[in-house]
């Protein structure tokens, strides 16, 4: 009774040696499409970082656990493209930590609901989703609009999404908590030092209809209205991007 | 390898494990599942060579087939964009007024233009096109911004105070809450406003608030006040209205002002989508203007 195998189960060192080379299978599998990610992610001009007042929506969206029922994420299918738009690039989610695709949407998949919809809208369906779409099964989140955003955290979550890889310069970390209250500035004093510092596509306005207050329903509208807004898809490579 | 015990019973191969006296079988899996899981392990082979699979330093294995999903749905799409061409033909001219003309239209797209109503339009207007509060009704025939298919059709393609560089910009002020009239103004002028739309009002107060009207809402709204299609004014002395036309809704309106929006269609849906659209408001119009 002795075969190769129980051979190797004898020589200790060996079998160590034999595990660690399968083992390390898995992990090379996983790891080493991440070496090639520059390639992955499509050149596609008008992607930038989320602004604080978007981060800290993108915040309440994991929160309340919307992926849970929707998507980020535009399959190349026919069907997800007519209904939905362009397929979502992995540009598109190159900063979000973590990204909010998925598989299942009890929901409409979220990845271009920017701009589809009004804020108002947007406000309205939140607080009684019933009462604007007949026959919808979603949860009212109406609290939002009397709970005040809290923005203390905010510079600090800049600073862990830029050690994540996220280009956040040190005066938007600074700033953030400032820039989050004057996204939401309904006389957009500050519009100007806002595209300055994230670029011309920062909407600055009054999002959730209490101008004069800060709300966790203007970081969500704010956050809902720029999905899949940025990247400018004219500036795409079709050629460049098959795959 | 030595020779393999066997089981002087069934004549299988024992594993050669024993505990307590009990041997085990070493049976074999069926040769089916066998032959399956070697299959399966070819097939993932191949597919290996003929699709896209490893990554390498600077690029990926593209296959011998040259798969791409993205050129795969690009094809699709024009496939589907081909054969919509033929099946909406009418749709492809642009001369928007010759299509509100043909009565042969209705008939045959109506159904499948509700589709795309429903799809884009029915979470603020509905699906029976009435509105909501907030979001106008688009077939008693009170129109914004004119009701001539040519303005319906800019209307949905720019939007209203929406994010396109040709929107159509419409505001209320909120005269109110901004200071230019003062608190007994505006409730003035609410009055004013009801008697204009013919309801219940309180005369003398309504008489006070025809000045602080003039003054300060006419520009917009006209000296009549049924409004005025160029800016989007709204008229006042109809039944309809998009945030209410009770006393406190007039209120809220004159104090805090009003700024709907109305997205930009533009990029969202094709031009053909949009005639398509344009023309269902049309046809789904109420029969009997008041």
């Amino acid at each position: 009774m002795s075969t190769q195998h129980q051979k190797l189960e004898r020589h200790s060192l060996g079998f160590a040696m034999a595990i660690l080379m399968v083992a390390s299978i898995g992990g090379i599998v996983e790891i080493a499409p991440l070496f090639t990610i520059e390639n992955t992610v499509e050149k596609v001009e008008g992607m930038r970082p989320y602004t604080p007042l978007e981060l800290a929506g993108r915040d309440i969206y994991v929160r309340e656990g919307c992926y849970a029922c929707h998507s980020q994420m535009i399959r190349t299918l026919r069907s997800d493209i007519e209904r939905y738009g362009h397929y979502s690039l992995a540009a598109e989610s190159m900063y979000d930590h973590p990204f909010q695709w998925g598989s299942k949407r009890t929901g409409p998949d979220l990845a271009r609901i920017g701009g589809k919809y009004s804020d108002a809208w947007h406000v309205a369906h939140l607080e009684a989703p019933r009462d604007l779409v007949e026959g919808s099964i979603m949860p009212g989140y109406a609290f939002l609009s009397e709970t005040r955003l809290a923005t203390g955290h905010l510079p600090a979550s800049l600073k862990a999404l830029s050690r994540a890889g996220v280009p956040y310069t040190d005066t938007q970390i600074e700033n953030a908590e400032k820039d989050a209250a004057w996204q939401a500035d309904a006389e957009q004093y500050f519009e100007g030092e806002l595209q300055a510092s994230y670029g011309e596509n920062v909407q600055v306005r009054d999002y959730d209809g209490q101008p004069g207050r800060l709300t966790e329903m203007d970081a969500l509208v704010a956050y809902l209205q720029v999905l899949g807004t940025l990247a400018d898809l004219d500036s795409l490579n079709l050629e460049e991007v098959q795959r | 390898m030595s020779m393999k015990e066997k089981d002087p019973v069934s004549g299988t191969d024992l594993t050669g494990h024993e505990w307590d006296g009990i041997k085990e079988l070493d049976t074999p899996v069926p040769w089916a599942a066998r032959w399956a899981l070697w299959i399966s392990i070819i097939i993932a082979a191949l597919y290996w060579v003929f699709y896209p699979s490893f990554p390498s330093v600077r690029d990926y294995a593209k296959g011998m087939l040259g798969y791409s999903s993205r050129a795969e749905v690009a094809t699709a799409l024009q496939q589907a964009d081909a054969s919509r061409e033929m099946t909406f033909a009418p749709f492809a001219s642009g001369d928007i007024d010759k299509l509100a003309a043909d009565p042969t239209l209705e008939a045959r797209y109506s159904a499948s233009i509700s589709k795309l109503y429903a799809d884009n339009c029915a979470a603020c207007h509905r699906n029976d096109l009435k509105g909501q509060v907030g979001f106008p009704n688009l077939v008693d025939r009170h129109w914004l911004w004119s009701g001539t298919p040519e303005e319906i059709e800019a209307t949905i393609r720019y939007g209203i105070n929406a994010q396109h560089d040709d929107t159509r910009i419409a505001q209320m002020l909120a005269f109110g809450a901004d200071g230019m009239i003062e608190n007994q103004q505006v409730e003035e002028v609410t009055e004013f406003v009801l008697f204009l739309s013919g309801q219940q009002h309180d005369a003398t107060a309504a008489e006070a608030g025809k000045l602080v009207f003039e003054e300060n809402c006419a520009a917009c709204h006209g000296d009549d006040g049924r409004g005025g299609y160029e800016i989007g004014a709204p008229d006042l002395g109809d039944e309809s209205w998009i945030y209410g036309g009770d006393r406190d809704a007039i209120y809220h309106s004159i104090h805090f002002g009003r700024r709907g929006v109305m997205p930009a269609w533009d990029g969202r849906l094709s031009d053909a989508q949009i005639r398509m659209l344009t023309l269902y408001l049309l046809w789904n119009a109420e029969d009997v203007p008041s």
